[in-house]
């Protein structure tokens, strides 16, 4: 149990260092400040205000399909080398880890 | 109560919901993010804990949203943390803080709803994957949501991948994979539970079948752990099991049954790990490994916490436990156990009310002065709170004493820390009191003071020395001896009319506007100054609040006949500054006075007014003029200390504390009624104390912590779910549940437990049945019958039974301080409500409202006998009746009105809501307005039309004010947390307190339609000048909101961003002014005035 419980981790060795504890039957009062933003950096730049593209996922997998079939009778060289890079990877898994 | 709403926070939530850790305001700084539902509060860990973030005015961060989700990451190229936070109503935003200007910038945000899509049932997940290539985002069944980044950080067009399982319980990203991977854990239709990982295929816009798989886990599996690399993989968290999975490893250990609520991680590396399960356990698991290769768990208890909802570890062995069932604390983790063997050490307590089940509004000490009593927390850490507003004065002691005019506290000498002498002064005499040496008080005399007269004023002084001021002469005596030392004559021909000193300074003004200025020197007093002014002098100050705490550089001077106040230069008595305070009231009271390093000039009016100014104190200038009413009666100002803090006491008809938080002036009640003098009396026997003179009555009392609302706690250890006080009898009774929890099971235990009202102490215990659930709580008498009962009703609750098909009407009667059972009444299904009603019990049982009578036995015993009912509900939860009036609030029927036919002894319905309200609450706010609270956290009023023209019409409550109040109410009271003065406007207004399950209380306040108009436009201006954080939108935040429709708010007003006008800048209070045509001083006034309503 010991060695389990012992080093914790420090940012800083100073955090709650001095820290004097309070009852604890008396509840601790922190007094925050409410925070009312009057600037004009609540809104986010232009292109950061994000919403879902309109696209419905059916429709968008029908043409990513039928843009696959189109994609090989052009370039087909230039896109074979970075395909091949991409699906390494994939095939490095070993079957077994699959489960 | 009317249609025109005004709806405010009086405690603001304190259920926890989220909190994490990181550099979100420096690189250097660690701070704990918290989020209590719709509020973020933002710490900073220093060497003395955890503290506010201090200079920059900001830490409770109110958002226009309920928090679904809160993150911190680090976003490539950044230093720092950003925050991301979503909502519940489909907004998200990522948060920056600007340490320069101190204010959160909004880096983006952006609405994530689909048009189609089922919410999912077990709550939104948002995760950012640890490489920051994408936030990920299950908000509807089967739907997995992508924001993707960009590789300069910045947010791309979202777009949803299908997800198969419809089942989902968690999901995560996985760490150190080359592509984003996301590890699923779902349930099947046949309800075994799996985890399954996909790899994110941004370009394709798809998943891929991910590295692995593990089926059949635990059945209770429910929480998912990524583990950072070196090691990897997920940990998952059951019921009986945690399992560690990796692409290479599978790693399983037993545990004792518990439903972990909360994981927190410890190390970076991801080899610890603290959990905290449902009855608030806290234990560390540990990954074993050597090195990079996972060799086993262990888990081990380290001690008893609140039940967590969020576990941050912060730094050197200190953890923050977030409750919603309880206090949240800071507790340190030691490396010996404690003498009960726990590890787990709590060294602070933050008060938590949530959840709020039921509530009950008292005046318990009799003052007119509400109290609210709450059934808060949940099971072990289940309590009453008591919560009260306003300042109390504990009485240590008091004397009989008729017509004081004035007192004053004295040492008997300089270096003295306490007080000794209490100087009180009538119409034509002065009395000394002081302690003696059994700490009584009693009468003494000071030779050197003149005790024939009124005193305006005394003053400990340099040297050893007191000042007396009386209407003939300046006296200035010697604190040891006693003895006159040295006397200035008032002027002959002039009497002194007002008079103050300080310690070595005396200001005077006599008859005829004379005002005199002395100084005083070891044993004697010298006239520096005479000024003539225009006209007479009412009140003046010169407190010294500058660097020399014993010598005032000015003068406060309040005028009659032109009505101003003006600050003089010492010694020269130069006019450096004058003020016309308008109107017709003289001013009665001045007071120059500091808070938190800031110098005010406060100025009292005869009727109750009061106006502060900032003070400059090198130029004398007044700034930032603003107005207040206090009462209704004059006010005298004095200062006094209570921690080592100074505040002010306004003496009147409505005593007030007026202290500063956060560089902002203050006012709380004092729970007094009226209060005419109060000197701070700190003497070795009552330190700290006040003397207060009031009502024929001098009391010495100590003050409570200077704070709005006080609470006190009354933990039960068990989960308290109905109140109702019984005036007659001293005593509360509440419907509890106990949960115990044995190695090898878990049982509940229910009663009904009797309190008394002033020691809250258990006094008596009813236990209930097996399944035997207390539903609702009465206490009421009957038509012929002077007792009073409390009345409970019951239901079964049978593990295979749908809805409870049987449960009981209790009647007890409190005698000798027991519950005595008096009668009981078998009923086909759950009691949800109670009410007196008649003379008769009205309660509410299922689908139908049944009303009973009392009826006299041949025996003289009593029963409940049926008289008659109303169908057609689908469960009628919540009745509030008026007269004959009855209304229900419906599962999900929304409100019904019924009403009683006395000839026929029948009820029937008289008009209903025709919208599918799911009721949470309901009340009456008068004959025709009944108030709502629904389960997607809106508000709602509707009116009986009973002027319409067809029975259609008048068959139909009508909807007239519509709010989202984004909190989850589970009561309403008519009742005050401020004591009310029949004679001030405030006084005027009705009001409903309401509880809910984060733990608010608030109000909802009904307005005169002209004063609802003259803030509708105040607010609709405040919209425009307090933006929402992360660009949200405070009008789609209160527009009413369900899974049918969203309409804009109507009739309702937002209190809180209403009242946070007086935390603006005086700049920006000028904007509004202006644009309202309003001057900022009137602004003040009237918002201030509705703060006073909690």
């Amino acid at each position: 149990m010991g060695s389990m419980l012992g080093d914790w981790p420090s940012f800083d060795p100073h955090n709650f260092s001095q820290l004097r504890p309070s009852d604890p039957s008396n509840p601790s009062k922190l007094m925050p400040a409410t925070y009312h933003p009057t600037h004009n950096r609540t809104v986010p730049p232009p292109n950061q205000v994000i919403s879902t593209e309109a696209k419905n996922i059916l429709l968008r997998q029908l043409y990513q399909r039928a843009e696959e079939k189109l994609r090989p009778k052009r370039a087909a060289s230039e896109n074979l080398t970075p395909e091949h890079k991409v699906k390494q990877p994939r095939g490095s898994f070993p079957e077994e880890t699959s489960n | 109560m009317s249609v025109w709403n005004y709806a405010v926070t009086a405690h603001k939530p304190t259920n926890v919901t989220h909190s994490c850790v990181g550099n979100f305001t420096s690189p250097q700084e660690l701070n704990l993010i918290i989020a209590k539902c719709t509020r973020i509060e933002i710490h900073l860990l220093t060497p003395q804990g955890l503290q506010v973030l201090t200079l920059q005015p900001m830490l409770d961060v109110p958002l226009y949203g309920r928090i679904a989700t809160l993150e911190l990451f680090r976003p490539h190229g950044e230093v720092q943390d950003f925050l991301f936070i979503s909502t519940e109503r489909y907004k998200f935003c990522v948060l920056q803080w600007d340490a320069e200007a101190s204010e959160l910038i909004t880096r983006a945000m952006g609405d994530v709803s689909d048009r189609i899509g089922r919410p999912t049932d077990n709550g939104q997940i948002g995760i950012i994957d640890p490489d920051c290539r994408l936030i990920g985002l299950h908000l509807y069944d089967g739907l997995f949501k992508v924001i993707p980044f960009d590789n300069k950080g910045q947010l791309k067009e979202a777009f949803n991948v299908r997800l198969e399982e419809l089942q989902v319980l968690d999901i995560k990203f996985l760490y150190g994979c080359s592509k984003p991977t996301i590890v699923v854990l779902y349930q099947d239709n046949k309800d075994a539970r799996h985890v399954k990982t996909y790899e994110v295929a941004l370009k394709d816009k798809d998943f891929v079948e991910g590295p692995w798989s593990q089926n059949n886990l635990d059945n209770g599996a429910g929480l998912l752990i990524p583990v950072p690399m070196p090691l990897g993989g997920v940990i998952i968290i059951g019921e009986e099991t945690i399992v560690y999975c990796s692409a290479s490893a599978f790693k399983a250990i037993p545990t004792r049954p518990s439903i972990t609520r909360a994981y927190g991680r410890v190390d970076a590396d991801g080899s610890r790990y603290l959990l905290s399960d449902h009855a608030g356990f806290l234990h560390l698991l540990v990954i074993t490994h050597e090195r990079e290769r996972v060799t086993g768990l262990k888990i081990e208890l380290l001690g008893e916490t609140s039940i967590a909802s969020t576990l941050s570890y912060l730094d050197n062995a200190f953890v923050y436990v977030g409750s919603s069932y309880g206090d949240s604390q800071l507790v340190k983790l030691n490396l010996q156990p404690d003498s009960k063997g726990s590890y787990v050490e709590a060294l602070e307590r933050y008060v938590n009310l949530g959840p709020i089940v039921d509530f009950c509004v008292v005046d318990l000490e009799r003052q007119g002065q509400g109290q609210v009593v709450t059934c808060s927390g949940a099971y072990k850490d289940g309590s009453l709170r008591i919560v009260r507003n306003g300042i109390g004065i504990n009485e240590q002691a008091s004397v009989e004493l008729q017509g004081i005019k004035g007192m004053w506290s004295l040492r008997s000498s300089t270096d003295d820390p306490y007080d000794t002498f209490l100087v009180v002064s009538f119409i034509s005499e002065t009395r000394i009191l002081a302690m003696n040496p059994d700490d009584e008080l009693e009468e003494t005399e000071i030779e050197g003071f003149y005790s024939q007269a009124q005193t305006l004023f005394c003053h400990d002084a340099v040297h050893n020395q007191l000042v007396q001021v009386t209407e003939n002469s300046v006296r200035l005596v010697s604190s040891t001896s006693r003895q006159l030392l040295h006397e200035w004559p008032a002027p002959s021909g002039f009497s002194v009319n007002v008079a103050t000193a300080n310690a070595t300074q005396v200001l005077l003004a006599t008859g005829g506007g004379h005002l005199v200025y002395l100084e005083i020197g070891d044993g004697i007093l010298t006239q520096v100054k005479h000024a003539q002014l225009e006209y007479e002098i009412s009140c003046l100050d010169i407190n010294a609040i500058g660097e020399n705490r014993n010598h005032s550089q000015l003068a406060a001077v309040g005028m009659w006949t032109d009505i101003s106040v003006r600050i003089f230069s010492l010694p020269g008595l130069d006019l450096v500054t004058k003020e016309n305070l308008g109107g017709e009231i003289i001013p009665r009271s001045v007071l120059l006075c500091s808070f938190e390093g800031v110098s005010y000039l406060l100025c009292a009016l005869g009727d109750g007014h009061l106006f502060n100014f900032l003070l400059n104190m090198n130029t004398g200038g007044l700034m930032d003029r603003k107005k207040v009413s206090l009462g209704t009666q004059p006010i005298t100002l004095r200062t006094f200390s209570s921690k080592s803090t100074t505040h002010v006491f306004a003496a009147s008809d409505r005593p007030t504390v007026i202290y500063s938080s956060n560089k902002k002036l203050l006012y709380s009640n004092v729970n007094l009624k009226e209060v005419s003098h109060m000197c701070p009396f700190n003497s070795a026997a009552f330190p700290d104390s006040l003397a207060i003179a009031k009502e024929g009555e001098l009391t010495i009392g100590t003050i409570d912590d200077i704070q709005k609302l006080h609470i006190r706690s009354i933990p039960l250890g068990e989960h308290a779910r109905r109140i109702c006080h019984q005036e007659q009898t001293r005593t509360f009774a509440i419907c509890s549940v106990k949960y115990s929890h044995t190695s090898s099971e878990e049982s509940e235990m229910h009663f009904v437990r009797l309190l008394d009202d002033q020691t809250f102490e258990f006094i008596s215990m009813y236990a209930l049945d097996t399944y035997e659930y207390g539903c609702s709580i009465l206490s009421c008498s009957f038509a012929d019958d002077c007792n009073v009962y409390y009345c409970v009703g019951t239901a079964y609750v049978i593990p295979d039974e749908n809805e409870p098909s049987k449960g009981r009407i209790l009647v007890f009667v409190v005698e000798d301080g027991k519950l005595q059972l008096i009668a009981e009444k078998e009923i086909k299904g759950a009691v949800y409500s109670l009410n007196s009603f008649n003379g008769k019990l009205l309660a509410a049982i299922n689908q139908k409202i049944q009303l009973y009578k009392w009826m006299l036995r041949d025996d003289g015993s009593r029963e409940l006998q049926f008289e008659s009912g109303h169908h057609g509900h689908i469960l009628a939860l919540f009745v509030q009746t008026r007269g004959d009036f009855i209304v229900v609030g419906d599962l999900m029927k929304s409100i019904s009105l019924l009403i009683y036919k006395h000839e026929e002894g029948a009820i029937e319905e008289r008009a209903r809501d025709y919208n599918a309200n799911w009721m949470s609450a309901v009340e009456i706010l008068d004959d025709d307005i009944y108030l709502g609270a629904e389960n997607n956290f809106n508000l709602f009023t509707v009116r009986k039309n009973s002027e319409g023209t067809t029975d259609e019409e008048r068959g139909r409550l009508e909807v007239v004010g519509e709010f989202h109040l984004g909190e989850f109410v589970n009561r309403f009271q008519h009742g005050s947390l401020v004591m009310r003065l029949p004679d001030s406007d405030v006084g005027q207004i009705p009001t409903v307190i309401f509880g809910t399950v984060n733990g608010v209380i608030g109000v909802i306040a009904s307005l005169p339609h002209d004063q609802y108009v003259f803030l509708e436009k105040l607010q609709s201006n405040l919209v425009k000048v307090i933006k929402g954080v992360g660009g949200l939108s405070h009008e789609q935040w209160r527009s009413f909101n369900n899974e049918k429709r969203t309409a804009d708010a109507k009739s309702f007003l937002d209190g809180d961003l209403i009242e946070s006008f007086l935390d603006l800048s005086r700049g920006r209070m000028e904007e509004i002014s202006k644009s309202i045509g309003v001057s900022v001083e009137e602004l003040c006034k009237r918002v201030e005035e509705l703060t006073r309503l909690h």
